[in-house]
């Protein structure tokens, strides 16, 4: 996928500016609490009109203008399907995560770009490799995935985070056209 | 593999030895005599509409391009160079009018005629050395439609895919032809699962048993109106021809409002009153039964529920439709391949909030579909070892000792083929004898094909 016009390399905040400070701050916390399975702080870190998508990457012919399949993603989420998944994690019968999952996510490669018409968003690419592993057979597996978040700063400062940044918009690139892990019973 | 006659043998009796969940000598045996002669689904043709549209597809190791050619027929061509055997394309999908050969640059048009041959005349002496005239990339042995379901079959001497079918093909209709247009297939979601194949499409043809526990999370957060999935054994099971599947006994109303509980709308609810038949408007109306998950032998599954996919107060559920193939990879591994199913006429708002529903409940992030993953996982690793050799599987329920079944068919039921209200693994018997048999049939004549160039 290329990048548009708005995030060239010119365009990326130095890393020394405190909004990518935060941003990046905000991500790494991000990670410590998807590592943790900890979905009740990490929901309080969504903006009520969250947009979370995944789509299907599928292999195209260079120049054939998409590489993800037609109105198909794993996950198309809004607050409600993100509060239902949650919410069934907390039941004493998800099964899938009982016992759970050993879950690293690795963050890296974030950079930071303004936007033109406001202060209070930016927008952040990273990259995240999730290790997963279960149980004491099986082979563990790895999800790794390009990610384009929009930030938005809780205008109500009521969010626990760096700088009260919520997360209102994930875009997750996956970098395989098959998973090769059981299921999405995690978040990226 | 133990004495391959016992093995057949326990399995005809439902004592199901368990390492056929994971045993590499079966599962060649698999390969060559259930996978080298069944019809398998390849793709729908709502996923090609337009002239040069390609999606490539496999039968276990077998690649076939599927593609809509310039005159508007499917083709699926064996994705095999006719020189070298290398891959003439290698996307998944996409819109072609020739496919060309990376390697040395043979080109073919997207009907698999072999067009282009670079120096044909100084390598091969022209036309009088190699006849490029009527060369085309290996087709399917044999390829046939049910509904726009795309199926092939390796055996040229398969029969008619509808004989195929017999009267599952009755309960295809209602997840694939809801209007006289049918269905649009979107997806498909791929992933991989250290599960066997058999395990997924015995589970959706008839454990109903297994969702009052496995998915007990999924009631809990309240995604159905039914507060008890308990209410699953109220469902009639039932098995005709190749296939047989689950379904959930509706509460008591007319057609129109037993349709309407399950959240199909009016104008599709008028579509459906056109276009299915009596027994089908009967089986809803009548006899109260609505379809569910259900599996056509060996590897096709399909699933229709009716979850609350919005946050109101109110009780609105909208239903989905999915279609899956469990795609075997080796004895331990499937590749799953799962797509929503839309009927084409339905209205966009529809449309949107089903495909939302499908999300919630199937395919890789469903959360349906995250507890049942996990168990067949759990089964296929742990029946990999010398004790599951030893051990057979009651795969009885429903049948009394001397095989009589614990309650009688139902006497009436719309549908065709022989159905039971009550749990019991009769449509997971039902699979395995077509399994056995496949299993004992010697493997179907393969046949050659003749490229020219020597005479
Ligand atoms: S292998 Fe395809 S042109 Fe040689
Ligand atoms: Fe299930």
């Amino acid at each position: 996928m290329t990048a548009p016009a708005s995030r060239t390399i010119a365009r990326c905040l130095p890393f020394g500016d405190p909004r990518h400070l935060e941003a990046h701050q905000f991500l790494v916390d991000e990670a410590a609490l998807l590592d943790t399975q900890d979905y009740d702080t990490w929901m309080s870190l969504l903006t009520a009109d969250i947009r979370y998508v995944m789509p299907v990457r599928v292999s195209t012919a260079r120049g054939a203008g998409f590489d993800t399949a037609p109105g198909m993603a794993h996950f198309d989420e809004d607050h409600y399907s993100l509060s239902r998944r949650v919410a069934r994690f907390a039941t004493e019968h998800a099964w899938t995560e009982d016992p759970p999952s050993r879950l690293r996510h690795h963050v890296s490669n974030v950079r930071t770009f303004p936007l033109d018409h406001t202060d209070d968003e930016v927008v952040v690419e990273s990259a995240v490799l999730l290790f997963r592993s279960r149980g004491d057979v099986r082979e563990p597996s790895l999800i790794s995935a390009g990610r384009e978040d929009v930030l938005r700063r809780d205008p109500t400062r009521g969010a626990p985070s760096a700088g009260h940044w919520m997360l209102a918009r994930r875009t997750v690139s996956v970098d395989e056209s098959v998973l090769r892990t059981q299921n999405l019973a995690i978040f990226l | 593999m133990r004495d391959q006659a016992s093995v057949l043998e326990d399995v005809r009796q439902g004592m199901i030895p368990a390492h056929i969940y994971n045993d590499d000598e079966i599962f060649a045996l698999e390969k060559e005599r259930v996978f080298g002669r069944a019809w398998m689904f390849l793709a729908h043709e709502s996923e090609i509409p337009h002239a040069g549209d390609y999606v490539v597809r496999r039968v276990v190791d077998d690649s076939f391009i599927v593609s809509r050619d310039e005159s508007g027929a499917v083709r699926a061509m064996f994705n095999m160079c006719l020189h070298r055997g290398m891959q003439v394309c290698r996307a998944e999908m996409g819109n072609a009018s020739h496919f060309r050969c990376p390697y040395h640059g043979w080109s073919y048009k997207n009907d698999g005629r072999l067009v282009g041959l670079p120096f044909h005349g100084e390598a091969y002496g022209g036309e009088e050395g190699f006849r490029k005239k009527g060369q085309t990339l290996l087709p399917a042995p044999s390829l046939d439609t049910y509904n726009g379901l795309i199926f092939v079959s390796l055996d040229p001497a398969a029969p008619p895919l509808r004989e195929y079918l017999g009267d599952f093909a009755f309960y295809l209709d209602f997840y694939t032809q809801q209007s006289a247009e049918g269905i649009e297939l979107v997806g498909p979601q791929r992933w991989r699962v250290k599960a066997n194949w058999k395990i997924g499409a015995e589970n959706f043809a008839g454990d109903s048993y297994h969702t009052p526990h496995t998915h007990s999370s999924v009631v809990e957060i309240g995604l159905f109106r039914e507060p008890k999935a308990s209410k699953r054994k109220e469902g009639a099971l039932y098995w005709a021809g190749r296939g047989g599947g689950t379904t959930y006994k509706l509460p008591p109303g007319t057609l129109d409002e037993r349709l309407r509980y399950v959240g199909y709308p009016d104008e599709m609810i008028a579509r459906m009153r056109a276009t299915w038949s009596d027994a089908h408007l009967a089986m809803v109306g009548d006899d109260g039964f609505m379809v569910s998950a259900a599996s056509a032998f060996p590897n096709l599954s399909l699933v229709h529920n009716w979850p609350k996919v919005e946050d109101t107060e109110s009780d609105d559920v909208t239903p989905f439709i999915s279609l899956r193939q469990w795609q075997p990879v080796s004895a331990d591994e499937t590749e799953v391949l799962s797509w929503f199913a839309v009927d084409r006429n339905a209205p966009q708002r529809f449309k949107e909030l089903s495909y939302k529903a499908y999300l919630m409940c199937f395919g890789s992030t469903g959360m349906f579909e995250q507890d049942d993953v996990e168990n067949w996982v759990s089964i296929t690793s742990t029946a990999a070892g010398s004790m599951a050799r030893r051990l057979r599987l009651n795969s009885r329920m429903g049948l009394l000792a001397d095989d009589k079944p614990v309650s009688p068919p139902l006497a009436h039921f719309s549908g065709p083929g022989v159905a039971y209200v009550g749990f019991g693994e009769y449509n997971q018997r039902a699979m395995l004898r077509h399994w056995a048999d496949a299993l004992e049939a010697p493997p179907p004549e393969e046949g050659t094909v003749d490229l020219g160039g020597t005479s």
